[in-house]
């Protein structure tokens, strides 16, 4: 089979393929609280380019996955051994008192189930979030990290017809603790990134922000010595910050700088669907295969 | 990385690793699916740009106001620059207004009654200074004379090298490298020495498991026991390199994809590898 036709030239939104004369309406659109127009079909926009990463993952990524994470099991598993609980059930003192076994919860201890093409560890979500410490004296603070996200991310709410995208959102403070935060004090945002834009995302991390970092080799992970039975270990995350040197490595943030009022920088969590014994493992192996460096510390 | 903390390595019973060279029964072979993954992404198909075009208008038309009020001093020259261009843009992904009913109908009416094509008016463009940088072309002067032996040909799909060697019969097939299992080593272990031996100075390579993909066994072949012999396939990726056949072992090579190798192996071989191979 021959190699590819050419390209299409033009831009994005595809000049060859737009029907040059599109209807005009007879009537304005009604407007909604927000004065933006309601289309008058549903419309849900899906995706507007190929994902790189995400054929990559589905060409390559995810058969080499299966193979390095099968373990054969031709005797079945043996059942978790069960662990002591936290008090003596007999002692009459503690007798109805909520008595969990010690140690990490289940769900922590729990091995990952047997590998199959249809489990295989993806990427779910990108949560980015922010702290600005700032906007506990004045919330106009927290506009320029709103902006920030907001091109990071491309993530906006409900956009494109998808109701559950609540976009960049701002982290307020939980609980009143004395001369620093009040209960339902912005404190900062976060952005939840899913789908193509996540992998966007992730693209821009690996080729912009960690080649230009400096004394940056790579996302810390713990010692090999380290006990796997932890909540962080067990739970597909993987979890690094960025420091306000590498706010401004974002090309979509480095086109107009200026215009941020002061740098910032974040947490980042790549969240996977691998959950229990060993999940965080599977995690950095999946992120592994999209260029994304990991040092021990 | 293994799930287990204490799993052990797959391990293959003593008795089929005597090292009994005369007991041709208990040789066990690894065969290696060398893999050149995709370097380009592939190439959408009409219906896809259209498909991606149609969802990018949709988006543009239905994106949250740009903060205009952020970005920009309000009525600045950069500004102005901005609304321009966000105009072209418009324009090209939309056409021109067309404010009235009427109007469209007329139009309409106009350009599906023509003959010939007009030509379209000369649009505002935006002009980037030091112009857009090009993509390499997409295809290879290897695709264009259909040169097997080299790596860059066919760049969105996953080739595989076939090579082309002696069986235990003298005769030459084409097939996927493979070797015996020498001694105690393991399977794993054998891949690699085999890799190395063969290909060691001209290529790097990097095996992707411990454990093997899949198995192949000559089934219908009459009694003799070497066809019986086992090859446990492993797949590695070429990191850089190429491979130089030796003349002994190696007499020619192919980088092919999984249509390409079909036509070229034995059915019976083919039926034993064609799931291990991807189809993208």
């Amino acid at each position: 089979m021959s190699a590819a036709a050419q390209v299409a030239r033009g831009t994005s939104t595809g000049r060859r393929f737009t029907a040059k004369l599109i209807k005009p309406l007879t009537r304005p659109l009604r407007k909604d609280r927000n004065r933006l127009p309601i289309p008058h079909v549903h419309i849900v926009v899906r995706d507007t380019h190929q994902c790189r990463l995400l054929e990559h993952y589905h060409t390559t990524l995810r058969d080499n996955l299966m193979y390095m994470s099968y373990v054969h099991e031709p005797h079945g598993r043996k059942p978790m051994r069960p662990i002591r609980p936290k008090f003596d059930p007999e002692d009459p003192y503690v007798k109805h008192r909520f008595n969990p076994p010690i140690g990490p919860p289940a769900w922590v201890r729990t091995p990952m189930p047997p590998v199959t093409p249809e489990n295989i560890v993806q990427l779910e979500c990108i949560q980015l979030h922010m702290m600005v410490k700032e906007s506990i004296t004045s919330k106009s603070n927290l506009l320029g990290p709103i902006m920030a996200f907001r091109a990071i991310s491309g993530e906006s709410e409900r956009a494109g017809g998808r109701h559950t995208v609540e976009g960049v959102k701002i982290v307020k403070g939980k609980k009143a603790i004395g001369g620093w935060v009040k209960k339902g004090l912005a404190t900062g945002v976060k952005v939840d990134i899913r789908g193509p834009k996540m992998y966007d995302f992730l693209g821009t991390l690996v080729n912009f922000v960690f080649p230009r970092l400096r004394q940056f080799d790579g996302i810390p992970m713990p010692n090999a010595s380290v006990s796997l039975e932890t909540p962080s270990a067990a739970s597909g995350v993987v979890s690094f910050g960025l420091g306000p040197e590498s706010f401004s490595m974002f090309p979509q943030i480095e086109v107009n700088q200026d215009r941020y009022p002061k740098t910032y920088g974040m947490h980042i969590h790549l969240i996977t669907n691998a959950q229990g014994l060993g999940a965080q493992n599977r995690a950095r192996q999946l992120l592994s295969g999209f260029q994304v460096p990991f040092s021990r510390r | 990385m293994s799930t287990h903390l204490k799993s052990t390595p797959p391990h293959v019973p003593a008795s089929q690793t005597t090292g009994q060279k005369s007991d041709t029964a208990s040789i066990i072979y690894t065969g290696v699916i060398v893999n050149r993954n995709p370097i380009i992404t592939r190439t959408p198909t009409a219906f896809e740009r259209a498909y991606y075009a149609y969802h990018s208008r949709i988006e543009r038309a239905l994106h949250n106001p740009f903060p205009s009020e952020f970005y920009f001093k309000s009525g600045s020259i950069i500004e102005g620059q901005f609304e321009k261009e966000e105009k072209v843009r418009e324009r090209e992904a939309f056409g021109r207004p067309v404010r009235r009913v009427e109007e469209w109908r007329r139009k309409l009416h106009e350009k599906n009654t023509a003959k010939t094509e007009k030509k379209p008016k000369a649009e505002a463009r935006i002009v980037i200074p030091g112009g857009v940088p090009q993509p390499m072309p997409r295809e290879h002067e290897a695709d264009r004379t259909g040169d097997v032996h080299s790596l860059d040909r066919n760049g969105e799909r996953n080739v595989y090298l076939l090579v082309k060697s002696k069986d235990e019969k003298g005769k030459e097939v084409w097939r996927f490298p493979q070797g015996a299992v020498e001694g105690d080593e393991l399977l794993h272990e054998a891949v690699i020495r085999d890799l190395r031996s063969e290909y060691g100075t001209g290529m790097d390579t990097w095996v992707v498991s411990r454990n093997p993909i899949g198995v192949y066994r000559s089934g219908s072949s009459p009694s003799s026991s070497p066809a019986k012999a086992p090859v446990f396939f492993y797949k590695a990726h070429i990191i850089q390199g190429q491979v130089r056949p030796d003349g002994k072992q190696v007499l020619d090579f192919a980088w092919l994809t999984k249509q390409e190798i079909k036509p070229r192996t034995e059915s019976d071989y083919w039926a034993g590898v064609k799931d291990l191979l991807s189809d993208f």
